[in-house]
């Protein structure tokens, strides 16, 4: 995938770029309001994260030339602002997400996926990782071609490994994905253990391998 | 806490020092005025009395004729002489065919070389009648001009003060945060004018503040958001790089778990701004019972805590969709926060209130400071100490009137929302 990190904070717009690249994404930067135009306006995306604060303008200036030129790129807003009304104002100019700092790598990578799925493939895509499958379309997910009946949070986790594969996954991520703010509310992660464990169980032996543990408490999702 | 004195109102206090000074005064030279005229009635009877008696010792001494005339006048021949004796008596008046007070002056004279007793009198009762027309009359000319300095000086009072009045009540609507500048009537009094002037730099300077305050909130939560983003990307990197050991993963954990607790503040921090803004203006009509019953689901997914839902009526609003979520959400997740272990939460929707109680051991201490910012009795619990703030704001917003009790060993917290017959707020 070619994406576009339109950002000016340097230390977030790298850090965005070694993640996504360990992907095997292609990443370009653009860390000013002129850059961004000039290469949105020269080279086609798949998707293009894009920061409303520029330094030099307003994101949502690019996200409009955007919609109005390329409309198969996908747009991923991401925000210091977290009004209701700015993402509303985002999403109605035709943003595909919107996500507001600070965010966890994994959430970014997720969401980035999500709207490649919605945007290239209709929303019909179906994962496929070995055994396992995820007709994201109807959330429903297969071991072995057998249905699996996943409750709506461990739907959620599984499709949050598979999307974040070979990364390392911390009880604190997988709990601000799955439960939002109300995350903080927790004051002690067992509590995903226990939904990792019901993952794994309806996973049965061949599909619960590849959720590996790392460093103790945290997850891995892999190839053996 | 400070024993509060009762209060009570300018005019009224003015008036009525003005009363208890003039009921004094009148009570006072009642007394003075009564002692005064009946002391000058009863020289005058002595006076007459002496007066009398001189006459009749010349009319003695010119012939020696004794007569009498009583009860007033008195003649006889006595063998010695007596001490003259002036004192008050009471005797038979046959002219009334009563028992009448007299005032009585006995005195021994000789005359052409013989001994006279004489004894004039004169009848108290008129004196005594007089006094009592005197003192009646004026004790009503006195309520009279009480009476009409009372109320002419109340009223102006009540002019002299208005300024003051209209003032106050401009004071008393005045809130921070609206935008609208407070009007004062100018005055001619000196003191009023200088107050007007003291007020407006005040509220100035008050309004100044609070929006450098609110700006301030403002920009620090919102600069905050991309430092933490950095850190946050950063040490998730890290962790992804291989070379790590389980100690080191331990506590890049912990500094995202600490990064989490950052962004939570500020997120609640700046929504407690924007509450303050009044920048929520997209009133939906909502269903409160549904709304409660999804957010329980949400909790319940994520808590073994027992949460029990009692729909005893059913309650439609018209507020934001987004706030009543933050609402529902707050008091729910501070009940469990601070139940005590295997409590059962019970969340209770009537037509008029919103209950969500949760055992406890003890009442809280300090009840009046619960919906205030950072305030916390259990310290040790993970809270942020906004929830009920946010709380307390949203109701403000909406008219909604929260409060806390304890009863039985559970918390309550309710929200009483002023719903009429039909299930629509009033």
């Amino acid at each position: 995938m070619k994406i576009l990190i339109a950002e000016d904070e340097t230390a977030l717009q790298q850090s965005i770029v070694t993640y996504l690249e360990g992907d095997g994404n292609i990443c370009e930067v653009a860390s000013n309001f002129s850059d961004a135009v000039y290469k949105v306006d020269l080279y086609e995306y798949d998707i293009v994260i894009l920061d409303v604060n520029l330094v030099t303008g307003s994101g949502l200036e690019i996200l409009k030339m955007l919609k109005e030129t390329r409309k198969s790129t996908g747009v991923l807003i991401i925000s210091a602002n977290n009004s209701l009304q700015d993402k509303l104002e985002g999403l109605d100019l035709g943003a595909d997400d919107y996500l507001t700092k600070p965010f966890h790598l994994a959430e970014l990578n997720s969401r980035i996926k999500a709207v490649l799925r919605r945007g290239v493939f209709g929303g019909n895509e179906t994962i496929k990782f070995n055994e396992i499958a995820i007709d994201t379309k109807s959330k429903t997910a297969y071991i072995n071609d057998m249905y699996m009946p996943l409750t709506r949070k461990e739907y959620d986790l599984l499709l949050f490994f598979i999307t974040n594969q070979g990364r390392v996954l911390s009880k604190e991520i997988i709990a601000e994905h799955l439960w939002g703010d109300h995350s903080d509310l927790i004051d002690n992660y067992d509590f995903i253990y226990v939904h990792i464990n019901n993952l794994r169980k309806k996973l049965t032996e061949d599909g619960s391998k590849y959720i590996k543990t790392a460093y103790g408490s945290g997850y891995k999702f892999m190839e053996e | 806490m400070a024993i509060s004195k009762k209060k009570i109102k300018l005019i009224q206090k003015t008036s009525s020092t003005f009363l208890w000074i003039s009921v004094a005064l009148m009570i006072l030279s009642t007394i003075a005025l009564y002692f005064y005229v009946r002391n000058l009635l009863k020289s005058e009877i002595e006076e007459e009395l002496y007066s009398t008696k001189a006459r009749i010792e010349n009319s003695l001494m010119k012939n020696d004729a004794v007569y009498a005339l009583p009860p007033v006048i008195e003649i006889k021949k006595t063998s010695k002489i007596g001490i003259e004796k002036l004192k008050d008596t009471i005797i038979y008046d046959p002219s009334q065919n009563e028992m009448e007070e007299f005032r009585e002056l006995a005195s021994y004279s000789e005359i052409n070389g013989n001994y006279y007793k004489i004894t004039v009198r004169s009848l108290v009762v008129e004196t005594r009648n007089i006094l009592m027309a005197i003192i009646i009359s004026y004790f009503i000319i006195i309520i009279f001009v009480f009476v009409f300095l009372f109320y002419f000086n109340k009223a102006g009072n009540q002019k002299l003060w208005l300024p003051f009045f209209t003032n106050l009540g401009q004071m008393k609507r005045f809130s921070l945060g609206s935008e609208k500048p407070i009007h004062l009537v100018e005055s001619s009094i000196l003191e009023f004018s200088e107050l007007n002037t003291v007020i407006l730099t005040l509220t100035n300077k008050v309004n100044a503040d609070y929006r450098n305050l609110k700006q301030y909130t403002e920009d620090v939560s919102h600069e905050l958001q991309t430092p933490l983003a950095i850190i946050q990307a950063k040490i998730e990197n890290i962790i992804n790089s291989d070379n790590l050991n389980a100690k080191q993963y331990e506590h890049l954990t912990s500094i995202q778990k600490d990064i989490q607790r950052l962004t939570q503040l500020n997120k609640r921090l700046s929504l407690l701004t924007k509450l303050e803004n009044r920048q929520f203006t997209n009133p939906e009509e909502l269903f409160l019972n549904s709304i409660i019953r999804a957010r329980i689901d949400n909790f319940k997914e994520l808590f073994p805590t027992k949460i029990e839902l009692l729909e005893q009526g059913q309650v439609r609003l018209k507020m934001d969709p987004y706030l009543l979520d933050i609402l529902c959400d707050n008091l729910i997740s501070n009940a469990l926060r601070h139940t005590i272990a295997n409590g059962l939460i019970k969340v209770i929707i009537d037509p008029q209130n919103l209950t969500v109680t949760n055992p406890g051991n003890a009442a809280l201490q300090h009840p009046e400071k619960l919906f205030t910012r950072f305030y916390g009795e259990a310290k040790a619990k993970k809270s942020m100490g906004l929830g009920l703030a946010i709380v307390q704001k949203i109701c403000n917003l909406y008219d909604f009137a929260p409060s806390y009790s304890f009863e039985e060993k559970q918390h309550i917290f309710k929200i009483r929302f002023y719903i009429d017959k039909s299930g629509t707020p009033i």
